[in-house]
């Protein structure tokens, strides 16, 4: 009688305190669970097939990340503007959302190595008479806000002192708005523009050049100070590209050769 | 449990954009207001007229108006015009959505007051020899608006903040664009949305407490 009362409260104890030294990576092996944001409308990154299940290099480099840790994936759709804001609000684990490691973000969010890079190009209407980048000077252009080529373009537009910009809340809405000729043309991931130009959805579409930014590199995001959970997704970026899964599901979604993920002459 | 650091620095670092972004806002719902106060009264005149071909195209305006989401509203005039070709700028997307919609709820005060003044008023004018436009601009007309001037301001309250919606047509320059364009380059959520929810509060007590003193002064007997 006496020994049980005294392991029934011992385990008690245990149960009561161990969540208090247990971080990020803990809560996620414990609960079984990996939930991922990622972005839905961005192909070849993450969208929906004819099912509506989400697809894309995103989910499949979120399964991976869930086999690893021996749980399940749980793909949480995530628009471009609430990535951190699911993180912080405890919504997410992970962001798996091709997020540009911005030092400003970085003050909010922990960003891992990169996972992935990305270029951009001009994406624009047949009719629009925008033949490259610099054709797009005193147009009215448009991307999705607060992104990495967002920003870059709405600063270009004021440099410029000519024509305007209008940020769109999703990539849905860009394209919708560039079809209907709202906007003559957008930045956006070469990644992103191929596929919707081959998806024959947005008729008259067509590429025009690279946009001259800085390559954009995305890492995975986690809570700033879940040094546990980012150390782990480090490590798991590295096997990702050390085994040739990287090169495999680049192949798989976007063709080619995967880009480097190192910058010459720096670390990190 | 819950491992949020506050960053307020550098949300009140943004205080003059948020500042230019709710003068904006002001003008936009100012502008919204007018417009639809004008239609209202045509919208309120013809739901009261006896033939269907002034009476049903009110009818229908103000029903869709009042049964629809403002959001639909906006995204419709920005987004489903466009389909036709017709391209309003954000800036006009968001006025004519908030307009249709204000006109709409107006309309339907200014009826409510129409039916509150008696028949005997316009009869009245009209034995004293005016013509019946005349009666009802300078009879009828004022004792509409006395009546409903209260829930007219009500109306501009929600027009101010109905301008937040104009973020999903990408309208950028008012009070709730700028909000979402430092929240998005700097992810400080909380910190931001919450001093845009005290600028929206301060302009929206402001124009109750401004009505509240111009109908003291006006109408007190």
């Amino acid at each position: 009688m006496k020994t049980s009362l005294i392991i029934g409260s011992l385990l008690t104890a245990t149960a009561l305190t161990s969540p208090a030294n247990a971080d990020k990576l803990d809560d996620i092996m414990a609960s079984g669970t990996l939930r991922c944001a990622v972005v839905l409308d961005f192909p070849p990154m993450g969208s929906r097939d004819a099912d509506n299940n989400p697809i894309g290099f995103d989910v499949d480099y979120c399964n991976d990340l869930a086999a690893a840790l021996g749980v399940e994936a749980e793909i949480v759709e995530t628009p471009f503007p609430d990535r951190i804001p699911a993180l912080v609000s405890g919504r997410v684990d992970v962001g798996v959302a091709s997020t540009s490691d911005t030092l400003e973000r970085a003050r909010t969010a922990g960003f891992t190595i990169p996972y992935f890079a990305f270029t951009n190009v001009v994406l624009t209407r047949e009719d629009a008479g925008v033949e490259d980048f610099d054709g797009l000077k005193g147009k009215t252009v448009g991307s999705v806000g607060g992104t990495f080529e967002g920003i870059a373009l709405e600063d270009n537009v004021k440099e410029w002192g000519e024509g305007s910009f209008r940020p769109y809340q999703s990539q849905a809405d860009v394209f919708l708005a560039l079809s209907q000729g709202q906007i003559d043309a957008t930045v956006v991931t070469s990644t992103v523009a191929g596929s919707i130009v081959a998806s024959g959805k947005y008729p008259g579409l067509t590429i025009k050049g690279d946009a001259p930014y800085a390559i954009d590199y995305v890492g995975l995001i986690a809570l700033r100070n879940e040094y546990g959970l980012l150390n782990y997704l480090d490590l798991f970026i590295n096997q990702q590209t050390r085994t040739g899964r990287y090169q495999e599901l680049y192949g798989k979604w976007v063709g080619g050769d995967a880009p480097d993920l190192t910058v010459p002459n720096v670390y990190r | 449990m819950f491992n949020y650091t506050f960053q307020w620095r550098q949300a009140l670092q943004k205080l003059p954009q948020l500042f230019d972004g709710a003068l904006v806002t002001l003008q936009i719902a100012l502008l919204s207001m007018v417009m639809g106060i004008l239609l209202a009264v045509i919208l309120a005149v013809a739901r009261n007229s006896k033939s269907k071909l002034i009476y049903a195209p009110a009818t229908v305006w103000v029903e869709v108006a009042r049964n629809t989401p403002a959001l639909f509203q906006i995204y419709m005039a920005h987004f489903g015009l466009g389909s036709f070709g017709i391209h309003l700028s954000p800036f006009v997307a968001l006025l004519a959505g908030i307009t249709f919609n204000n006109a709409g709820y107006l309309a339907e005060t200014f009826r409510g007051a129409l039916r509150a003044i008696p028949d005997t008023q316009t009869r009245s004018a009209r034995s004293l020899g005016m013509r019946p436009l005349q009666a009802f601009r300078l009879i009828v007309m004022p004792q509409m608006f006395r009546i409903a001037f209260l829930p007219t301001t009500n109306q501009m309250v929600w027009a101010i903040l109905m301008t937040s919606l104009g973020v999903t047509v990408g309208m950028n320059t008012d009070l709730a664009g700028v909000t979402q364009d430092i929240n998005v380059r700097s992810f400080r959520t909380f910190e931001i949305f919450t001093l845009a929810a005290v600028f929206y509060y301060f302009i929206a007590k402001a124009v109750t407490i401004g009505a509240r003193l111009i109908a003291w002064r006006m109408f007190r007997y």
